[in-house]
């Protein structure tokens, strides 16, 4: 029986769940184009844990986490271009890939052979503890101290807390953790819901990794290199990156940018809910070259068409123009008014008459609709620029906001979240955590940003 | 009253609802494929829910730390169930009528009222947050849709004088009801969306809640709910092709085949909403049902009770 | 009788059946059942509580709305089917039953009652 279903299965996607640590880049989201692969929004439908870049510390132990939330047979593919997370490696026999092209074969034969019994399933990474003893009086935990009996079946009960609306009801803490999808992976928020409404939300202090080791091993026993923190953010071959101390051709710079703004935005759809559209996107950016503007003016305007991606982010996350100076630049700001764009500062980009991209109203429509144009005319500079190169600065305007060795991309927009998002419905808050593209967080970074937010 | 009757009823309902839930699980496959721009392959894409059901039904169940068990447990079937009335309440052609009460409307209004209730456990039954959320999200969602289902349903039952189907169907025979109620089939599909959750009023399941109601299941009972999902789609779209479609009407072909060809039609249209329409904001639709939606179909219910009285005259 | 009958029994089988494939289910694979495998999921970390909590359902007013237009759609039913036999004086009363509803419309979306976010 399960040897009849399991031949049937292979002919499904493997279901993959995937974190992105360090490193990762934006390798994650262009697996959505692999037929053979499907990326689920929960560990409960997943077949394989995909580790992607370098985890650390607090990260490392949701991973373990998450890993055993996936219900058998379960296995783990990792990948990881920067070395290998710290020694205490919790992932028994991870099936390890070198090259990025070899993630979804990797999957696929993984789940191929955990269906076919051929490899065992992976085993759980935490211990088998109950959370918290609980002792009532009473045979089902009730009854003791205080009016809830203490911790029935290991948890206490939600306590009360004042709404603006006068009623005491109940208020509870939603831990969003480091790999929660729709959000980006690794930021940590804890949020206080009152119904399905964000009363507070807080980013906790990352608990340090407190193995004691002076240097990290990998499996190999091989020590890992430090990269800068600002450069963690983004991906370690990103021609950004190569921009700060080297002039680029302006052509790859520019259609880098485009195609991350395409990525972002095939992502932004599916959390809309229109993952088909989506996938058009991503599509359209992977296969992006210099005569693709006529596409994108397809796209900008079947987007303006739909009237329904309309309702859904107009007036959301509004950031004003005051929060928007207070950022180092980037797509938020300039959607709110804000004309910064260190290529402005760019004799190259100032030949080619470059204007930066700039909208009012600050919120997540003018963000989306900042972007498509961005990548419209990103496209269109590639195609004017022919051979010119950039100049390099040690800034340059990456597709998420400047970047500079001191400063990361998405400087300043994790700390906007706890006062954007207060009094927001949860799907509004979604939409406004999406719209601000944040990059994948490491707490390497997020000491950096907690200091202040560079020129 | 026999009981050959009874049993040959219930395994014909039982043979349509499963058919036609793998036919609704292919044709989203294949419009999402078209959608996506990625060669749509349809014979390929026949044995996809197969492959799907046979990769999820060899996972492990999954439970939480403190679940509601038996509720749990009852939402797929409960959910289920009411499609599988919703769906006998529709005639299949002039004689063949599984539920053949004497207000079938009523009874698909029951029917359907109950979805809020199945939804509803299965978010609120894993004691988990994000579910919780969707469910309770979903009865936000359920009350603003009933009241624009009840109500065109009933306008539709004016030029036929009864509340069961069969005079309905027969009513439409000189025009059907989605031309002199042309506010009817619209707000229908609209509730339609809503009591299937599916597409932009898939607020329980969205992707911002990481799948919301469908977060915590596994194995076979997701199987299970998903085949529930997509049994309420089947009973809407025949129930919507009964009453507004003119249902067995039709020239040439056997009145059967009108129906189902029908019922094919509003599926195909409700499952396409699904890829070309985001998901609704909460709030703003329930605003906006209880604002326009509702003034529209009790215009709808004041535009056919003025024709039906002209046509008595 | 048939009918109520054949309803009935839909009803009921389909739940049987659904519920005898979900119990079936355990011969097909290892239950997963240890501690850190039943933590319900917000993305890695641990929850401080329960997620039951006296939710604060913020469209409590939508819904006592609702109660009335429900009781409209009853008196609606069988409205429906006398509708033609009793004529014009139907309608104009079934209007004026449903313009004061939809004042009660008008009065709960200019207070913002069915706001809540």
């Amino acid at each position: 029986m399960t040897s009849t279903l399991a031949r049937l299965a292979s002919g499904a996607p493997s279901r993959c769940f995937a974190l992105a640590g360090a490193g990762a880049g934006d390798v994650g989201p262009w697996l959505r184009l692999d037929p053979s692969v499907a990326i689920v929004d929960s560990p409960r439908a997943a077949d394989v844990l995909l580790v992607l870049g370098r985890l650390e510390g607090e990260m490392l132990h949701a991973a373990a986490a998450v890993h055993d939330a996936i219900p058998p047979p379960r296995g783990v593919v990792v990948w990881s271009p920067d070395g290998w997370s710290s020694r205490r490696w919790p992932f028994v026999d991870a099936v390890t890939v070198r090259d990025a092209s070899e993630i979804a074969p990797a999957c696929r034969r993984l789940r191929d052979d955990l269906f076919r019994r051929r490899l065992a399933s992976s085993p759980d990474a935490l211990p088998d503890l109950d959370p918290a003893p609980w002792r009532g009086v009473g045979p089902f935990g009730q009854g003791g101290a205080g009016m809830t009996g203490g911790v029935p079946y290991g948890r206490p009960l939600a306590g009360r807390a004042d709404d603006r609306d006068g009623l005491r009801l109940d208020q509870i803490l939603v831990r969003v953790g480091p790999f929660l999808p729709p959000f980006p992976p690794g930021l940590l928020l804890d949020v206080r819901l009152q119904g399905d409404v964000i009363q507070e939300a807080t980013i906790p202090a990352p608990i340090a990794d407190d193995a004691g080791a002076s240097g990290r091993e990998g499996p190999s026993g091989a020590p890992v290199p430090h990269g800068h923190p600002a450069r963690l953010a983004v991906a370690a071959d990103s021609p950004f990156t190569t921009a700060l101390t080297r002039p680029v051709p302006i052509a790859e710079l520019e259609l880098a940018r485009a195609r991350h703004h395409l990525a972002w935005l095939a992502e932004a759809l599916r959390v809309s809910g229109l993952e088909a559209y989506g996938l058009r996107a991503l599509k359209l950016a992977f296969g992006l070259d210099l005569e693709s503007a006529e596409s994108i003016d397809a796209l900008d305007r079947w987007l303006r068409r739909n009237v329904s991606l309309r309702w859904g982010t107009n007036r959301v996350g509004v950031v004003t123009r005051a929060q928007a100076e207070g950022l180092p630049g980037g797509p938020v700001a300039r959607a709110s008014g804000d004309d910064r764009d260190a290529r402005s500062l760019d004799p190259a980009y100032q030949r080619l008459g470059f204007e930066p991209v700039v909208r009012g109203g600050g919120d997540a429509l003018a963000r989306w609709r900042l972007r498509v144009a961005e990548a419209r005319q990103s496209v269109q500079l590639a195609k004017r620029s022919r051979t010119s190169e950039s100049t390099p600065s040690g800034v340059i305007e990456d597709p998420r906001g400047p970047l500079s060795d001191d400063v990361p991309p998405s400087a300043g927009l994790v700390a906007l979240l706890p006062a954007l998002l207060v009094g927001m419905e949860w799907g509004d808050a979604v939409t406004t955590v999406v719209s601000l593209d944040i990059g994948v967080i490491d707490p390497a970074v997020r000491e950096v940003t907690s200091e202040g937010t560079g020129p | 009253m026999s009981a050959l009757g009874v049993i040959v009823a219930v395994v014909s309902v039982a043979a349509a609802a499963a058919f036609g839930a793998y036919i609704a699980a292919w044709v989203d496959i294949v419009l999402a494929r078209a959608v996506a721009g990625v060669p749509v392959r349809p014979l390929d894409a026949l044995i996809a829910p197969v492959s799907w059901g046979a990769a999820v039904a060899l996972k492990a169940r999954t439970t939480t730390e403190r679940p509601d068990g038996e509720t749990w447990a009852l939402a797929p079937a409960l959910l289920a169930a009411l499609a599988a009335v919703g769906l006998a309440a529709a005639p299949l052609a002039p004689g063949l009528l599984a539920a053949d009460v004497a207000s079938g409307i009523v009874l698909f209004g029951a029917a359907m009222a109950l979805v809020v209730v199945a939804v509803f456990l299965q978010g609120w039954s894993p004691n988990s947050p994000l579910p919780m959320i969707g469910g309770y999200r979903f009865i936000a969602e359920g009350l603003s849709y009933e009241i624009p289902l009840a109500v065109v349903l009933i306008a539709a039952a004016l030029p036929a004088r009864s509340l069961a189907i069969a005079p309905i169907v027969v009513s439409q025979e000189n025009l059907w009801n989605v031309i002199r109620q042309p506010l009817g089939l619209p707000l229908y599909l609209m509730a339609a969306l809503g009591l299937a959750f599916w597409g932009p009023l898939a607020l329980p399941e969205g992707v911002d809640l990481a799948g919301g109601s469908s977060l915590e299941i596994s194995g076979v009972s997701r199987i299970l709910w998903r085949v529930a999902q997509l049994m309420v789609l089947v009973a809407v779209s025949a129930m919507g092709a009964a009453v507004f479609l003119g249902g067995w009407l039709g020239p040439l072909l056997p009145g059967a085949a009108w129906m189902i060809a029908k019922t094919l039609v509003l599926l195909v249209l409700l499952i396409g909403a699904r890829h070309l329409v985001a998901r609704v904001p909460t709030e703003r639709y329930v605003i906006a049902s209880w604002a326009i939606l509702i003034p529209l179909s009790l215009l709808d219910v004041f535009i056919a009770g003025i024709q039906a009285l002209v046509a008595a005259r | 009788m048939q009918g109520v009958a054949v309803t009935l029994a839909i009803f009921f089988v389909t739940m049987a059946a659904f519920l005898a494939l979900r119990s079936a289910e355990r011969r097909l694979s290892a239950r997963a059942s240890t501690a850190p495998a039943r933590v319900p999921f917000t993305g890695g970390r641990a929850p401080d509580t329960h997620a039951w909590n006296r939710y604060h359902v913020r469209y409590y007013p939508m819904s006592l709305l609702f109660l009335a237009f429900d009781m409209e759609m009853v008196f609606m039913y069988p409205w429906a089917v006398v509708f033609v036999d009793e004529g014009l004086i139907a309608l104009i009363e079934m209007f004026m039953f449903i313009v004061i509803l939809l004042f009660g419309i008008l009065y709960t979306w200019r207070e913002r009652a069915l706001e809540w976010a």
